[in-house]
């Protein structure tokens, strides 16, 4: 089985506490903590070692989706103060004001790809520019905004065989065509399978679907059934395979 | 402080075209001028029409404009391409963009209404056949794939290009599962063989239809530049066998992996038709000379319709061959020069695609004849 968990922002708004709580009596191996607004940063990476993670084989943190480049410098040092160095760090590109804060990081920084809402980060040409300043950094590819930006997965597919290597999480749900982040469909799930073969099954996969506690259990069979893991003698001998469709 | 660039930039090399002519010792420069011509007019539309599209709209060129061929008296055929939420102000942009290509001294395109207006995702990708897959639709799918670019914001043409092609790929059984020595899409290549023969009848229907009005410019347009068309989707279909490694073949086809063969014809099929025809015929040294001989006459062809001199009868050529009497041909110079280039052309495609002992021969009479 694929390490499977969710974001904490999908399940309770700005509030992790609650999300872990709810988190509790799920089948999950993985967590997000996320912080999508800059005010929520702060106090989140401040309560980090009280937290009880144990029960998590991984854990990462999601950035602030936007900050200026003031609250960048002040985020980057509260991430070196308060952020164990195992955790990944999730970014989008367009957030970053100054590469040189980050690239310190190395490979505990994850860019993400961007939705069709962004005029960068949506590409492998649009993210190669991101890594030629971030060399190091890792690649958080996000199925759900792939599929927004381009649905008949080809960029997906390119996304996947360009940044390989540096795939270290996934983000999993579907994207509306508002951008929101809904529970997978029947159309979707039939879209993330093309590329399920390109995803290693050590990765981890983080739910982002905004669905409320009783739908948890429910979306993760939804994602299992979307990207289900790759034949084993294939995954191997065929590491840039897609997933057969016909 | 460092600044992070997220855009893309596009590579500058020298084109297959001028590697061609440089191998034959040849100077197409007239090629050269109306592919020159072509990047400065999708620039200036481009600044006319940039905040017209969006993530859900693409605006779209077709013709000339899209080949790479534009001369002084080139149409623009456009078109909004639509994949998105239905929005009544898509109407009002396609509307506005008619209204801002005027300003720019563009006629509305032709009479057919296939461009100068709006067009859906949903009809191209999915009505590929059936009763509903109109002459329209075909004429703008196949046209999308072979012949277009993108003035502004790519999003909506690039997912539905893709689209297509998935369908066009992934539920062509026989290219998949085949036992045949060659791997070629045949349900793309039928689309695109259906196309090029229903431009052919719908030269007839004009004919009729017209009462022969335009008839001699678009007798030379079927002969030369329609028919160039088709020998690069031809080509590009070829190119999921000819053009791929011995691994990537076994690697596509022995997964069943749709989508590399995706992003290979993506590729291929987004160069202009004669840069994808030359870049094939490269790698055919003994085709070096037929190939001279196509794009030399393809080369003159443009030169008569970029020529703005003047004739004694006060029409630049192009404008005599627009506006000559069916019964004037014979007796025209202008006319038997074009019909003769036509041949010349003809009698190249045939050398290469018919007469030769390459593959590409072998492919045309299994592919592309029956």
């Amino acid at each position: 089985m694929r390490p499977i968990g969710f974001s904490t922002g999908a399940i309770a708004y700005a509030d992790f506490n609650r999300a872990l709580e709810l988190l509790r009596g799920e089948a999950v191996t993985c967590v997000e903590l996320s912080a999508l607004r800059f005010r929520e940063a702060q106090p989140l990476l401040k309560s980090i070692r009280d937290l009880d993670l144990s029960r998590y084989s991984y854990v990462s943190f999601h950035a602030p989706s936007s900050f200026d480049s003031e609250q960048e410098r002040a985020l980057v040092n509260e991430l070196r103060e308060y952020l164990p160095p195992a955790w990944p760090v999730i970014l989008h590109p367009d957030t970053i004001h100054d590469p040189s804060l980050w690239r310190p990081f190395r490979s505990q920084v994850a860019i993400e790809n961007m939705d069709q809402r962004k005029l960068g980060g949506r590409t492998v040409e649009e993210l190669s520019a991101v890594f030629e300043r971030l060399p190091d950094a890792s690649f958080c590819f996000d199925v759900g905004h792939a599929r927004q930006c381009d649905t008949s997965m080809t960029e997906a597919y390119r996304m996947l065989k360009a940044f390989q290597r540096r795939l270290i999480q996934v983000h999993v749900s579907e994207v509306n065509s508002s951008s929101q982040h809904d529970p997978v469909s029947y159309a979707a799930q039939i879209s993330f399978r093309e590329v399920s073969g390109l995803i290693p099954t050590i990765v981890p996969l983080i739910v982002e679907s905004r669905v409320d506690s009783t739908e948890i259990g429910r979306e993760i069979r939804r994602v299992y059934e979307a990207l289900p893991e790759p034949v084993a003698a294939r995954a191997s001998a065929l590491p840039h395979a897609c997933q057969p469709s016909a | 402080m460092e600044q992070l660039d997220i855009g893309y930039a596009t590579p500058v090399v020298k084109s297959p075209v001028e590697i061609l002519a440089a191998k034959v010792g040849q100077n197409w420069s007239h090629l050269a001028a109306a592919q020159e011509r072509a990047i400065k007019e999708r620039q200036r539309l481009r600044s006319a029409l940039e905040d017209l599209d969006g993530a859900d709209s693409s605006i779209v060129v077709f013709g000339s404009l899209g080949r790479d061929e534009f001369t002084p008296g080139s149409d623009v055929d456009w078109t909004l391409l639509v994949d998105g939420i239905a929005d009544p102000a898509h109407f009002d942009t396609a509307l506005e963009i008619r209204r801002r290509l005027k300003d720019l001294g563009h006629a509305p395109p032709g009479r057919e209404g296939v461009f100068g207006n709006l067009a859906f995702s949903h009809n191209l990708i999915h009505q590929i056949g059936g009763e509903d897959d109109s002459n329209s639709n075909t004429t703008r799918r196949i046209l999308l794939l072979v012949e277009s670019q993108v003035i502004g914001r790519r999003d909506a043409h690039k997912r539905t290009l893709h689209n297509i092609l998935h369908r066009y790929l992934s539920e062509d059984r026989g290219l998949w599962y085949g036992s045949g020595d060659f791997r070629v899409p045949r349900f793309l290549l039928n689309d695109i063989v259906r196309y090029w023969r229903a431009m052919a009848v719908d030269f007839a229907y004009k004919q009729r239809t017209r009462g022969n009005e335009g008839f001699a410019l678009r007798n030379i347009k079927l002969r030369i530049s329609r028919k160039l068309i088709f020998i690069s989707g031809m080509l590009a279909c070829f190119s999921c066998h000819l053009g791929l490694t011995p691994g990537e073949k076994n690697l596509f086809y022995g997964t069943k992996a749709v989508q590399p063969l995706v992003d290979h014809l993506q590729k291929t099929l987004g160069q202009p038709p004669l840069q994808l025809i030359a870049r094939a015929l490269l790698n055919y040294e003994e085709l070096w000379q037929p190939a001279s001989v196509l794009f030399g006459a393809y080369d003159r062809f443009i030169e008569i319709l970029a020529d703005e001199s003047l004739l004694p009868n006060g029409k630049t050529p192009r404008k005599h061959l627009d506006e000559l009497s069916f019964e004037e041909l014979d007796g025209d110079s202008v006319f038997q020069e074009a019909r003769e280039l036509s041949h010349r052309f003809r009698d190249a495609v045939h050398d290469i695609f018919l007469k030769s002992e390459t593959d590409l021969s072998r492919l045309t009479i299994e592919y592309g004849v029956f």
